[in-house]
């Protein structure tokens, strides 16, 4: 537990110092780091991007996330089979991950560019990635959902397999359609797995990394605020400036899931 | 409450006796000081490329007693653990990569040994030309391990389909050659420029800055390309609109340096990279296990404002890390690895079995001519003759330690230029601008 | 509803395999083919010339690389089994702590040990590193170990408190009531019905441990202790990326997790049927 809180405590202390090897020595400068932080244009951009990153991967991963859930849900023929079908997008590594959807969207080679002049839908391949901000970031989005939705099924799974079989089958007796059931019965009974499951996908959204620079580079119109933290610290050596965004990032993650606990979690008691 | 105080003390047990863990551990295996000892020591070696064969390590372990632990990781992962280990003054090995970029970074954080103290550097100069690239206010902090130095590559025979026969030797008749192929149909985008945001299209457009007969920066590190007739603001704009005129593939604007390289001039889809790797020919464009092209890409001599121009370094080296437990004896290795006879056995001049995987330039001109006298590097003689004479450092007074925050300003202004939510000129002028920042240290 | 539900379930299931499949049988397509035939236009949908070149490269070939992808496969399989290990026993005492019992500053540890999964882990990576150096532990088993465990302590522990939150608190008052201790309550009565939860979050704990990258990147320092991942990036090389083979790499990486998911899915599944039978 000290390895976690440990470098927590260093960062919020070391945010409020101009920490720069280059630079020495370490020295106390309030507010110093926050005020560069907004005066950066890559980091205001990253802020945008980042806002998307979040909202389109939680909404989708939590939403497929629940559907797999739900189809998961009874015995059936396959059926543990399919889930460790499910898990294994959340097993690949990032390097391999990334090359392989680089291979999906590539405009000169891509699947999917493919696929859609096989199916005639489209004459010339075209170029997803890079050229239309939304475009840009939904495509990479996609990527790092279909890595995250494997543990949200699961932390809903959990969640399901703790509702009482009885309280379906009273649904079933009463004539309760499918939708029906599920409105009334399964979604309010799992809402502490998609709690838990929404918080997750929060916090790896807020941290993309890996899917935006593999496959977009550090190019601004897709660049995560996580990817600054890394460019600041790492390669302009500016750890005090870092840690400041770092700490606002680590703020905002709790003000939001506290938010979605409000929202969303509901103690369940059977 | 009985059971949460037993609880808690259980825990509390668990707690101390992981500390009490950790201390021990700590005691056991601290890291010493330094050691000059050469004899009977094993040293980490930590590089971006494949080890040499094992024969050729062991003979180096039977002569000097010392051996060796060769470990591979990819160049930015490499980066990232330098990096890493500079800044928290911690040995991860005894001679690692140092990338000419980050000689000033890693100068200034004093993080890596100076070379002249081990080795006649000066003498070794002579036979490296690309030494001065790793030279910062008068140290030398690697020595060059290849000959990395930007290039322009033509396929021959799709300039031919278009009817041209004479290499362009001016950046104007190599613009009139691409549009000719272009308008030929031969291909449909005949540059290669890979406009993906990354370092190497930074390099690209020091390459292009050099050809239209300018530098980057002074030797305060001030910003030589904002007016609009430098040679930095129209090489910006040769390549954004050679991108907007259609000479350059739409989606090179997600495409890689390496990755443009192997996937349109390997494949025979563009004709001419105009800052290619040297090496590339032997090492890509005439392997056909990855090219459609094999015998139809040479270098030329670097078409320039008005004439040739230079090529710019872009070589990486080997140096010793100050908390590296042995240097002498890294010494040692770094002057065995980096001679002429091992280069040119490493490149493949004596053999397959003495061939390192995945070394194609040795940074020694003896090694190089004599690999090229052996025929075994592919148009070896127009290579070793740009290393000897036309060379040059991007950054003659050595890469300022604010390097790597003025690429990516560079690299993501001339990225959002070319995908139009930025223009030309105001993606120099913010690039100018870091530079002034950086350069006047605030 | 029977009569209904199988269609909608149809959908589902084909939809998660599609879903999960088509970007991994891309991966598996690719490392089956050469680098030309790869960047044919349209796209080779399924290898024309089928070769296990790559894999054989990988597995037989000359040089280190054989050698590097054994030993860095055990690597990975040691630091995470351990890891998961490590992390079920103290997440399971804390999760168990923080849903039965009160104590002061109960709520503050909790959302602390939760807060510390908010901090982005680049930026914690230095700290770590110098306290790692300072512990001797860089390039150590235990070192990484360590790491992993407590990076993934606090999601571990959210969804362990959560199922045992869940779990019926009568059983436990009559061990109680019989004068069991807490610890045999948490030995017999909690753990056994917990033991869905608990193979899930094991299970989870396991991947996040095989994805890790950056954190063992840098505190390992040579193959004694590298895992998979980091011998995989490094097959990458300075001006070419072999394609083919990081695709063929990808396969074999998959294969543990693949294989644990399977035989351990059993387990979640009876879990399942024995929570519902109750």
């Amino acid at each position: 537990m000290g390895l976690a809180l440990i470098p927590a405590a260093f960062t919020i202390v070391q945010s409020f110092f101009t920490v720069q090897p280059l630079n020495p020595p370490t020295r106390f400068s309030g507010f110093d780091n926050f005020r560069r932080l907004f005066s950066t244009d890559a980091v205001i951009s990253s802020i945008g991007n980042t806002g998307l990153y979040i909202v389109i991967g939680v909404v989708l991963s939590t939403v497929l996330a629940i559907f797999m859930a739900v189809t998961l849900q009874k015995n059936f023929f396959g059926r543990s089979i399919l889930i460790a079908i499910m898990v294994l997008p959340w097993a690949l590594p990032g390097v391999v991950e990334g090359i392989v959807w680089a291979n999906i969207w590539n405009s000169n080679t891509g699947l999917l560019n493919s696929l859609l002049t096989s199916a005639h839908l489209i004459d010339n391949y075209q170029v997803f990635l890079g050229q239309h901000r939304l475009l840009t970031i939904l495509a990479i989005e996609i990527v790092q959902v279909w890595q995250i939705t494997p543990l949200s099924t699961l932390l809903i799974m959990a969640s399901l397999q703790n509702i009482p079989n009885d309280l379906f089958e009273a649904a079933e007796l009463d004539g309760s359609s499918p939708w029906a059931t599920f409105r009334r019965i399964t979604l309010p009974l799992i809402r502490p797995g998609i709690t838990i499951a929404m918080v997750q996908a929060l916090i790896q959204t807020l941290n993309v990394f890996d899917q935006p620079y593999i496959l977009n580079g550090s190019a601004t119109a897709g660049s995560s605020l996580t990817m600054q933290t890394y460019f600041i610290s790492f390669q302009n050596l500016d750890f005090g400036e870092g840690y400041a965004l770092s700490l606002l990032m680590a703020v905002a993650t709790m003000v939001i899931s506290l938010g979605v606990l409000k929202l969303v979690y509901r103690p369940v008691e059977f | 409450m009985a059971p949460t105080r037993k609880y808690m003390k259980a825990a509390g047990m668990i707690a101390g006796a992981t500390c009490l863990c950790l201390t021990a551990a700590g005691c056991s295996s601290g890291g010493g000081p330094a050691s000059t000892q050469t004899k009977g020591v094993t040293i980490k070696a930590t590089m971006a490329g494949d080890p040499p064969p094992k024969a050729a390590l062991d003979a180096f372990t039977k002569k000097t007693g010392i051996k060796v632990n060769w470990t591979t990781v990819d160049w930015d992962s490499l980066q990232t653990k330098i990096s890493a280990a500079a800044t928290a003054k911690t040995y991860f090995a005894d001679v690692t990569d140092v990338d000419w970029s980050r000689v000033g970074q890693l100068g200034k954080l004093d993080w890596f040994y100076p070379m002249e103290k081990y080795l006649n550097t000066k003498k070794m100069a002579k036979d490296m030309p690309q030494m001065d690239s790793f030279t910062l206010d008068g140290h030398v902090i690697g020595i060059p391990e290849d000959a990395s130095f930007m290039v322009t590559t033509v396929n021959k025979k799709l300039f031919a389909k278009a009817g041209i026969k004479k290499m362009p030797t001016t950046i104007g008749d190599y613009t009139k050659d691409l549009k000719q192929i272009k308008s030929k149909g031969v291909v449909k985008y005949p540059l290669n420029i890979p406009f993906a945001a990354a370092e190497g299209l930074s390099t690209y457009w020091y390459q292009t800055t050099g050809a239209f007969g300018g530098t980057i920066l002074d030797g305060k590190g001030r910003p030589q390309f904002t007016s609009p007739d430098s040679a930095g603001y129209k090489a910006a704009q040769w390549m954004i609109s050679a991108l907007k005129n259609g000479l350059v593939r739409p989606g090179s604007i997600n495409v890689a340096d390496s990755e443009g390289q192997q996937t349109l001039m390997a494949k025979g889809t563009a004709a001419t990279t105009f800052s290619d790797y040297s090496g590339n020919v032997g090492s890509l464009y005439n392997i056909p296990k990855s090219s459609t092209v094999t015998n139809q890409v040479e270098y030329i001599p670097t078409p320039g404002a008005t004439g040739v121009a230079p090529n710019l370094n872009n070589p990486d080296g080997v140096g010793i890390p100050k908390k590296a437990k042995y240097p002498n004896a890294a010494a040692k290795f770094i002057k065995w690895l980096t001679s002429a006879k091992k280069e040119a056995d490493f490149a493949g001049a004596n053999g397959k079995d003495k061939v390192q995987p995945g070394y194609f330039v040795p940074s020694r001109l003896s090694a190089m001519k004599e690999l090229t006298n052996s025929g075994h590097l592919d148009q070896g003689k127009k290579l070793s003759d740009m290393l000897e004479s036309s060379t040059k450092p991007v950054f003659p007074q050595g890469a300022p330690s604010w390097y790597p925050e003025f690429s990516q300003a560079v690299y993501t202004n001339l990225h959002a230029a070319a995908t139009g939510s930025k223009t030309a000129s105001a993606a120099i002028k913010a690039m100018s601008e870091k530079a002034k920042q950086l350069a006047s240290g605030s | 509803m029977r009569g209904r539900t199988p269609w909608l379930r149809r959908i589902g299931v084909l939809f998660i395999v599609l879903w999960s499949l088509v970007p991994i049988y891309w991966v598996l397509n690719i490392s089956l083919q050469t680098d030309a035939q790869m960047s044919a236009k349209p796209a080779h949908y399924v290898p024309p010339t089928p070769s296990l070149n790559n894999y054989l490269s990988l597995l037989t070939g000359g040089g280190n690389v054989p050698y590097s992808i054994r030993q860095s496969t055990i690597n990975i399989v040691i630091e995470c089994s351990a890891a998961t290990i490590v992390t079920i026993v103290l997440a399971s005492l804390a999760a168990y702590s923080f849903a039965r019992m009160k104590f002061r500053g109960r709520n503050v540890l909790f959302y602390t040990v939760l807060a510390t999964m908010a901090f982005p882990p680049y930026i914690t990576l230095i700290p770590l590193y110098r306290i790692m150096t300072f512990l001797g532990l860089v390039n150590t088993y235990t070192g990484i170990v360590l790491v992993y465990v407590s990076g993934f302590i606090p999601l571990a522990t959210w969804i362990l408190y959560n199922y045992m939150l869940s779990l019926p608190i009568a059983l436990e008052e009559s061990g109680q009531v019989d004068g069991a201790s807490r610890m045999q309550v948490l030995w017999h009565v909690v753990l056994p019905l917990a033991r869905p939860g608990i193979v899930s979050t094991a299970i989870i704990t396991f991947i996040f441990g095989w994805q890790q990258f950056l954190f063992p990147l840098v505190l390992s320092s040579d193959i004694s202790t590298e895992p998979l991942t980091v011998v995989i990036a490094a097959l990458q090389g300075k001006h070419t990326v072999p394609y083919t083979l990081l695709s063929a790499a990808g396969v074999l990486a998959i294969v543990v997790p693949a294989v644990i998911a399977l035989a351990l899915n059993r387990y979640i599944v009876s879990g399942l049927l024995k929570g519902s039978v109750k």
